[in-house]
């Protein structure tokens, strides 16, 4: 475990060659050279040690840090291999975005800093076991993202979105102290591995888990407090909204997990209460998502989903977990932690992608674009994995993750008898709508990006090398996940099966017949290919016509004509035209030679709109009433901060 | 001999309460700056450590050289008005502060019952720390108001030898590291902003603002 601290100290290099270097280019060079060989170093370490060490006791004596600071359990590691996994295409794609900014002759030593700061503080994150230690990483990380965050700082919108995030880490942070003061006033102990607690403890354990849930379901997102990440994701650049998506909203993920270690059994109706807020979570998620024109906003709302998806996952291991069932635990816990890998790769992938084509395109919004794939073949390609894979369609990775949940609603029916079928029942029609709405989501940006011909004039569409192999290795990942899922689920179960589920080795996991999966997913590929081959063969044989998209046999067609993202999505938008806050603005061309029309649709944030908003203007309101005491003179404030602590002195005198 | 010094401190907080040239300011500072280091090197006359010697020696080299030089360097290369400009009466403020430090003393008597603490040090020092306060509170002067900042810490310092157990030496170097960056930012922007306003008074730093 030694070399895993090696490998963060060289990462900790590249920020010293940042500074060192006087030169931009050298220093971004140097830098990402830096932190990729440190995080392959890392991730081989801890790669390694997940899969084939026994995990009982990982000690290490590095720089004489002491050895209860950090933890190397099977949780941590997990989390550290989906960090540097990511983190790898990801810092290489950096090296390409940067270099754009390079080209314009903007400063990007800052942005370089900040990112590595973000990478280092996230895997310590995940590996701390001394509570103080991971508050100080946890808010290095918000910090650090934020600052990355406000690349663009020019920009009114990218001071607002990222406002939005500082306010909801400062938020996190302030629960956290709250719950970790109170586990540490309970069990008299500061690390990780002391902290247990059982459901006898009455209140406390339940205000222990509540706070828990809000406070990492901050950071994750889930639906009621999910406002900040349709904000937050579309202005940051797409190097620091990738990660984001990608990993830190999971860093809330882990914390959940992590409550569970130290709370446990759970009570039946917390799981019920989690199970239900992500069904809201990842059914509203994709619907709002549907109702986007932002690529990036889409994405975020999209994350939303996907955190709903894991928490589903979590919500069923919790009632296994008050039922003591440990089929049901091992299903839903394994399928949410496959899954956190999962939409950890497709998401950075999609975002990456989304980077890409905002690079080029120079516009964010779907509506614009068009006929990407007659630029771009192998570019689309790949985002098409991507866009597969979270939808959940087999044979990529997403559907795998999903199917473990779907086994955990049918075993949850089969163990538990008594009216939990029909609830299970219920559960999957919902998990199997949002696949449905997933599925529309991303059958319209893939149609209407990528397919018909140019909205907007392209001037050139270029994709680096370096994008193409960060783009490349996500989809690579996803596809080998998909089609040989056995060493994932093999990882899954001996991290479930070393503290977090009591010992059992017949897993209920590994007794999905994956083998089966592999072979229909191979017979699908080569249907497929062969009748790709065949096509292809046909087409050589009689030629093959070409005309303008959604043509219809109209020949005068203008690219204004095509059928847009709104008018696909209009449909499965009005039906929940209140929720979704659907506003459509439509002017219909009248008379036989009609002179103009508009369309305009927008979606709000019920959240954001109704609850959010008007509580903020409260505050702001009661604020300003004490107005009057705002004085531009810095002495009258010295005078006020004299009056308080004389007056708290005085108290304190006279308390004894 | 603590208790002297610590009388002398006090004396010497009188004086800066009815003076009203800023010379008189930088001149109480280095006093102070050599009591405080007199206060620290004496218990170690009997059992003498050079690594003892650290803290004061830094504290001589700054409170005492550094610092005031770099005041009156500013004062002459800004060609500061060599008076201050209260807002109270010296009277009044002379009375407020013996007041204060009526009630500090009461105070810290009452307290040194129920607590292991030296009375005399630690009531100077708390004074310090209030007239400091009270200097930034009832003076216009920018620099004035560094002044009274260090009187402030030089109070913090007393403070720390009253109740030596309970603070490390590091703290005390750590407070000096910061008192030195502020005065040095200090210097920096009242040097930044001479060229945009012309007067060096608080009142007009609200102007500042965007």
């Amino acid at each position: 475990m030694d070399l895993l601290f090696y490998a963060l100290t060289i990462q900790i290099f590249s920020i010293i060659a940042i500074a060192i270097l006087q030169d931009n280019r050298k220093a971004s060079i140097a830098a990402h050279l830096l932190l990729i060989t440190g995080l392959i170093l890392g991730f081989a370490v801890s790669f390694s040690t997940l899969v084939f060490s026994n995990l009982s006791s990982q000690s290490f004596s590095a720089f004489g840090i002491p050895n209860e600071l950090f933890r190397f359990d099977a949780l941590g590691l997990f989390f550290l291999c989906i960090v540097q996994l990511v983190a790898i295409p990801t810092t290489i794609y950096s090296y390409s975005y940067l270099k754009h900014y390079l080209d314009e002759g903007k400063s990007i030593r800052s942005n370089l800093v900040f990112y590595a700061i973000l990478l280092i503080s996230t895997q310590m994150v995940v590996i701390a076991n001394h509570a103080v230690l991971f508050l100080v990483c946890w808010e290095m990380m918000s910090t650090s993202a934020y600052l990355g965050m406000v690349f663009e700082k020019e920009k009114r919108e990218v001071q607002k979105g990222a406002f939005y995030y500082l306010v909801i880490s400062h938020v996190v942070v302030f629960l956290l102290y709250i719950f970790f003061f109170l586990l540490h006033h309970q069990t008299n102990s500061w690390l990780f591995s002391d902290f247990h607690i059982s459901p006898e403890s009455g209140n406390l354990f339940i205000a222990l888990y509540i706070l828990s849930l809000i406070a990492f379901g901050m950071k994750a997102g889930f639906m009621p407090f999910h406002f900040w990440l349709p904000r937050a994701h579309p202005i940051a650049p797409t190097v620091f909204s990738a990660f984001l998506s990608g990993i830190i909203i999971k860093s809330g993920i882990y914390g959940i997990l992590r409550t569970f270690q130290f709370l446990n059994p759970t009570p039946e109706w917390l799981g019920w209460l989690v199970l239900v807020v992500s069904m809201i979570s990842a059914i509203f998620g994709v619907w709002y998502a549907l109702a986007q024109h932002d690529i990036k906003k889409l994405l975020a709302y999209h994350s939303v989903e996907n955190i709903g998806i894991i928490g589903i996952g979590i919500g069923i291991g919790f009632i296994g977990s008050a039922y003591q069932s440990i089929p049901i635990q091992m299903l839903g816990f394994g399928g949410a932690l496959l899954h956190t890998l999962n939409h950890a790769i497709f998401k950075s992938l999609l975002f990456i992608g989304s980077g890409v084509i905002y690079k080029n395109l120079g516009t964010r919004n779907i509506e614009l674009m068009g006929g990407i794939v007659h630029r771009g073949k192998y570019f689309v390609m790949l985002f098409l994995i991507g866009s597969i894979a979270i939808s959940g369609i087999p044979p990529f990775n997403g559907f795998i993750s999903e199917f473990i949940i779907y086994n955990g609603f049918f075993t949850t029916a089969k163990e538990l008898k008594n009216y939990y079928p029909l609830l299970m029942l219920i559960s999957a029609v919902g998990l199997a709508f949002v696949g449905g709405l997933a599925v529309a989501c991303f059958t319209k940006i893939n149609s209407i990006m990528f397919l018909g011909s140019e909205r907007k004039e392209v001037k050139h569409f270029h994709v680096s090398i370096y994008e193409y192999l960060s783009l490349g290795i996500f989809a690579l990942l996803c596809v080998v996940i998909g089609f040989y899922p056995q060493p994932f689920i093999g990882i899954v179960n001996k991290v479930l099966n070393h503290g977090f589920v009591p010992g059992n080795s017949a897993s209920e996991l590994l007794k999905i017949n994956w083998f089966f999966i592999s072979l229909i997913f191979m017979t699908v590929l080569s249907g497929v290919l062969l009748f790709y081959f065949w096509k292809s063969i046909v087409q050589k044989k009689y030629g093959s016509r070409v005309s303008a998209a959604w043509g219809c046999g109209y020949g005068g067609l203008t690219p204004r004509m095509q059928y847009t993202a709104s008018s696909y999505a209009d449909e499965l938008n009005e039906i929940s035209q209140t929720v979704l806050v659907y506003h459509k603005k439509m002017k219909v061309p009248e008379g036989v030679f009609p002179i103009e029309g508009a369309f305009e649709s927008h979606s709000d944030d019920l959240v954001d709109s109704k609850i959010l908003l008007p509580i903020f203007r409260n505050i702001s309101s009661l604020i300003c009433r004490i107005n009057f005491l705002s004085y531009t003179d810095i002495r009258y404030y010295i005078a006020f901060i004299l009056i308080i602590i004389s007056i708290y002195s005085l108290i304190a005198f006279l308390w004894n | 001999m603590q208790n002297v010094l610590s009388i002398l401190f006090c004396l010497s907080l009188f004086y800066l309460s009815v003076t009203s040239r800023v010379k008189a300011y930088v001149t109480i500072l280095r006093f102070q700056g050599l009591l405080l280091t007199v206060l620290l090197v004496f218990p170690f006359i009997h059992h003498f450590s050079i690594f003892a010697l650290i803290l004061p020696a830094t504290l001589f080299i700054v409170k005492v050289i550094v610092i005031p030089r770099y005041i009156n360097k500013i004062i002459l290369d800004l060609d500061i008005k060599r008076v201050i400009e209260p807002t109270i009466q010296p009277f009044t403020f002379l009375l407020l502060v013996i007041f204060s430090m009526v009630v500090v003393f009461v105070a810290s008597n009452i307290l040194s019952k129920s607590a292991d603490i030296e009375t005399i040090p630690f009531a100077s020092g708390f004074t310090a720390i209030v007239v400091g306060i009270f200097v930034i509170i009832f003076r216009k002067k920018l620099i004035i108001h560094v002044a009274g900042f260090l009187v402030l810490e030089n109070g913090i310092f007393l403070f720390g030898t009253a109740v030596a157990s309970e603070l490390p030496m590091m703290i005390e170097l750590g407070t000096l590291l910061d008192i030195f960056v502020v005065v040095f930012l200090m210097g920096i922007a009242i040097n930044k902003i001479s060229s945009t306003l012309a007067g060096f008074d608080v009142t007009v730093l609200g102007r500042l603002k965007d």
